[in-house]
């Protein structure tokens, strides 16, 4: 099931936050590879540069030195526009904090990645209500997200990374603010998305979350410390 | 996109209720306050610019050295349009203006009305567009008359009926209606109702044709291609090659400087009405970008709750610029409420301004023009409003803003605080800049005039007053109505002529003396109240001789070196007058600059005015009444008309008393936009602060500690902003007070009062939010943290 071709290669990726007396490695010459439909769950105590690492393969932050290839294409030195491009067609986030727009309802919070890429309207309409829909969640498209409980405002969050149909969700500890029947329900879904060919990167603490992955990259002090391949 | 952003930036603003309040309410009195304030300087700007031929139309001024100065001057002899028009080819047309009162009669209707004696050159220069009648020949005939729409229906019900009809002018002219002419608008120099043929003027001997008699105004075109330089070098001389004015030059004034730029110092244009103007629009643009910076301030210090929507977007993959689009979107949103809002209240409040600014202002909603002004003005606005937020709010990283370790509002402290600072120092500039026009305004009107202003009353002389004046004045004074009567050339407010013709003895020969002129009979000093220094009033019942006598004002005495004024002549042309006495100096003119030397002329002069003293014993009703009888007894065909010269002396402070008002009014307005600001940034600092003053309560801090501790940010702010609006507005006041002679000392209680004031009024503006802050609960602010 696991595809041999890689979507991203990170070699020796180092990066520093400097304030003006202290200089913090975040990421230590850390190197990892994951390829096409895998699973994969990030796992490591706090400041151990999972969320860093997380962010740069998100294209959300740019590492001070190091290589990173993303389907083969070396991004390390791209522009912030350059990576906002490749970012927006490429990837789709889930955060811990859900971080929908409160203004904006459930339908609209789904739409805003197919305005960015410039879907047109009716096709957008049609696309959304498809994922909502596969989200369990049409029945609540006019809700604001205050309207919501936690799980649902996950599933919005998901239905909102999946929307543009985007080859890697990167998802930074999914289940951190949900119940555990809630975060088993997005851990499915999660799954279930990997099952249908999403490449799928995970921060988490939970042990339980990370079982749901293909594999576990533990992390300490800005470098890959263990695997471990799930069987 | 587009629809994206309103929605969002709609939702935002219900969302936000206080802030959309602030920034709208101070948008709406900025936008409402720049726009009455443009509508004026757009009425200045516009004065006599919708004449077809305005490029080559100019006015002839002439220039000469008095006193060691050289002064420039717009009246200019009657002779002179018509050399220019047969001597000068550079000139294609060229005409003069004069005023004129007369009585009008239509049948049983009798009108008093001003206008002008001109001639048909008038017509062909400038593009007052006639409603009836045909241009090109409206003034040619000795009899035509062209009136206005007004003039026509009050005269005659319609303009229609007016057209070829007869009016009597005085009692025995007759004039045939040619021509009806639109009413004037309000952006021009010309004020008159009628337009009367010069021929008239000729006719009943008004007209000359001595180059030394300036008393019309010229006006030339020139011929299309010829340059205003080359023909100015061309017409410099004319009154010298005409006369043996051999000192006197004169040069052509454009037409778009007629109105703001009138004012010449020592024979250079030096502006005019352009500084006020300026100073104006100044106040304009600085009274939106105080509205304005209220935004800004306000959308940053909120940043922190739109910090999670950019990082949300941005993850989405919005590009930045389509962030700057949305925060503008909200702003230029924001800027059409107020937009709209300002525009009602302009309306509701344009009846009130005109009166403040004696103006016809009107809002043109039928043109196209001004509503893409209207658009253009409010997407300005909201594009000045919310740039600096929109590039602001657009930088966020969504890294910091997601992960939670960015703190926003204390990021953009010093900015924030710059533009606070901006804002109340332009409040106070504005309070500082008011009190100082004020006083001098205190001072000027606090002058010593010279004569007694109360019950003294002018009346123009018309019809057969002259023929029975000594009649009308003994009749006057039986009947008890007044105290004092004398007929002079010109009310006492007013200055009418001036001579620079007169010589004396030890006169420097080279010397070329300028005196105000002021023609009296008799009973001068007495029903003035004027002071005489030494010798006595002009009396021609006692002193037959006293037709040729002579009063000098102390400036005049000064001038002349006279030590004993008294018995000597003074010469002008073949007439020799003898002074009598000299009376204390008076203002005749602008109570801001010295008394002129003056010459005050005996009866064997020319006469308009007849000044009267009403008996302070009885009331002005009856006295007034008593006089009409006298009046209409002599002169039954004139309606009674009356001035009262305390009233036309404060006419003099008119413009400072304009400036005044209107500085006072937008310095209010100002002060008001930018504490609307300051109670915005206090409510937002108060809640950013919440879990910090809760743990200092917990500690121990009093309110009042809490609530110095929150205040004293702010009013620090205020005392830089007055650091830096003191000597800037000390500066500014001073260059402004240097264009009166009389004027007053800038005061230093003027900055202490005003940097009183402006801490009282911060003080009032942030203590509501911050002893609220301080009085709040703790327990319930540590806890929602």
């Amino acid at each position: 099931m696991v595809k041999e071709e890689k979507m991203i290669k990170i070699t020796d990726l180092e990066k520093f936050y400097r304030t003006e007396e202290v200089e913090t490695v975040a990421l230590n010459k850390l190197s990892l590879e994951v390829k096409k439909g895998e699973f994969v769950a990030i796992m490591g105590p706090s400041g151990c540069g999972k969320s860093t690492l997380l962010n740069i393969i998100g294209m959300l932050d740019d590492p001070d030195g190091g290589s990173y290839v993303f389907n083969g294409t070396e991004i390390a030195h791209y522009s912030e526009r350059k990576r906002a491009d490749l970012r927006k067609h490429n990837i789709g986030f889930v955060f811990q904090s859900f971080n929908l727009i409160d203004e904006l309802t459930v339908f609209e919070n789904v739409e805003l990645p197919l305005i960015y890429t410039g879907v047109a309207a009716a096709d957008r309409a049609k696309r959304v209500e498809e994922v909502l829909d596969k989200m369990q969640i049409m029945h609540r498209r006019n809700h604001y997200p205050q309207q919501l409980s936690g799980g649902q405002q996950q599933r919005v969050a998901i239905a909102r990374a999946v929307v543009n149909k985007p080859k890697l969700i990167l998802a930074d500890e999914p289940t951190g603010n949900l119940d555990s029947s809630n975060g088993n329900e997005v851990m499915e879904l999660l799954t279930d998305l990997n099952e249908q060919g999403t490449t799928i990167v995970m921060v988490t603490h939970s042990e339980h979350d990370a079982r749901y992955s293909h594999r576990i990259i533990r992390l300490l002090d800005g470098h890959t410390v263990m695997e471990n391949i799930m069987i | 996109m587009l629809k994206n952003y309103l929605k969002i930036a709609w939702r935002n603003l219900l969302k936000n209720k206080g802030f959309t309040f602030i920034n709208i309410a101070g948008l709406t009195i900025g936008m409402a306050s720049a726009a009455l304030i443009l509508l004026w300087v757009q009425n200045e700007l516009s004065y006599d610019r919708f004449h077809d031929k305005k490029d080559r139309l100019y006015t002839m001024y002439n220039r000469a050295v008095f006193d060691g100065n050289l002064w420039c001057w717009n009246t200019t002899p009657k002779i002179m349009a018509k050399t220019l028009k047969a001597d000068y080819p550079q000139v294609e047309e060229a005409t003069h203006t004069t005023e004129c009162t007369f009585l009008f009669t239509v049948g049983d209707k009798k009108l008093m009305e001003r206008g002008y004696f001109t001639d048909q050159g008038f017509l062909n220069m400038f593009s007052f567009p006639l409603v009836k009648g045909e241009r090109n020949k409206a003034l040619v005939d000795n009899s035509s008359i062209v009136l206005t729409e007004k003039a026509a229906k009050k005269l005659f019900g319609s303009t229609d009926a007016a057209m070829g009809k007869t009016v009597k002018i005085d009692s025995n002219a007759h004039f045939t209606v040619t021509a009806v002419m639109q009413d004037l608008p309000n952006n021009t120099r010309f004020r008159f109702e009628y337009l009367l043929p010069w021929t008239y003027m000729k006719k009943i001997g008004w007209d000359d044709e001595s180059w030394g008699n300036n008393s019309v105004q010229t006006y030339a075109l020139l011929k299309p291609g010829v340059k205003y330089e080359a023909a100015n070098a061309r017409i410099k001389n004319i009154t010298k090659s005409h006369s043996d004015q051999k000192d006197t030059e004169v040069f052509l004034h454009p037409i778009e400087k007629w109105r703001l730029y009138s004012k010449f110092e020592n024979g250079v244009n030096t502006g005019g009405k352009i500084s006020t103007v300026r100073l104006f629009a100044a106040i304009a643009g600085l009274i939106l970008v105080i509205a304005c910076i209220n935004f800004m301030n306000l959308s940053t210090a909120r940043s922190e709750k739109r910090a999670k929507e950019v990082g949300i977007r941005k993850v989405a993959g919005a590009p930045r610029e389509f962030l700057i689009g949305q925060f503008l979107s909200e702003s230029i949103l924001i800027a059409l409420f107020a937009g709209v809002l300002a525009l009602i209240i302009v309306q509701l409040s344009l009846s009130g301004f005109n009166q403040l600014t004696g103006k016809e202002l009107f809002m043109p909603y039928a043109s196209v023009d001004f509503w893409i002004i209207f658009f253009g003005f409010i997407i300005l606005t909201g594009i000045i409003a919310g740039s600096y937020p929109a590039f602001y709010l657009s930088s966020f990283q969504p890294v910091k803003v997601l992960k939670g370790t960015f703190k926003a509002a204390n990021a953009l402290v010093a900015p924030r605080k710059v533009l606070v600072v901006i804002q109340f120092t332009v409040a106070i500039v504005l309070i500082i800049c008011t009190i100082i026009v004020k006083s001098q305004l205190q001072h000027g009107q606090s002058r010593d005039t010279g004569y007694k202003r109360d019950n003294l009353v002018y009346s123009y002389m018309t019809g057969d007053m002259g023929k029975h004046y000594n009649a009308i004045r003994n009749d006057m004074m039986a009947s008890g109505a007044v105290t004092g009567v004398t007929k002079t050339s010109a009310p006492i407010t007013e200055g009418w002529s001036d001579s620079w013709g007169y010589s004396w003895p030890g006169k420097d020969p080279n010397a070329k003396l300028d005196f105000n002129v002021f023609n009296v009979d008799g009973e001068f000093t007495k029903t003035m109240g004027l002071k005489i220094i030494e010798g006595r009033d002009i009396d021609i019942v006692k002193y037959p001789t006293d037709s040729l006598a002579m009063l000098l004002n102390e400036a005049a005495v000064k001038v002349m070196g006279f030590k004993n004024p008294v018995g000597q002549i003074v010469n002008n042309g073949d007439t020799k007058w003898h002074v009598v006495g000299v009376i204390k100096d008076f203002i005749l003119q602008s109570p801001y600059e010295p008394v002129h030397p003056m010459v005050v002329q005996g009866p064997s002069s020319w006469f308009n005015i007849v000044h009267y003293k009403l008996n302070p014993a009885r009331s002005t009703a009856a006295n007034l009444k008593s006089i009409e009888q006298v009046f209409k007894k002599y002169n039954p065909d004139y309606p009674f008309e009356y001035n009262f010269v305390d009233e036309d002396y404060a006419k003099k402070f008119a413009e400072e008393q304009r400036v005044g008002t209107l500085a006072t009014l937008f310095a209010g307005l100002t002060v008001f936009i930018s504490c609307l600001g300051l109670f915005g940034l206090a409510t937002y600092m108060a809640q950013n602060r919440i879990k910090e003053i809760g743990v200092r309560k917990v500690l121990g801090a009093s309110v009042g500690r809490i609530t110095r501790l929150l205040s004293i940010d702010f009013l620090k702010l205020v005392l830089i902003s007055f650091l830096i609006a003191a000597p800037f507005s000390w500066w500014g006041m001073s260059e402004w007070l240097k264009s009166y002679t009389y004027r007053v000392d800038i005061s230093i209680w003027v900055f202490i009062g005003a940097g009183v004031m402006s801490m009282l009024i911060a003080i009032a503006t942030i203590s509501y939010q911050s002893i609220k802050a301080a009085i709040a609960n703790p327990v319930k602010s540590l806890r929602s943290e």
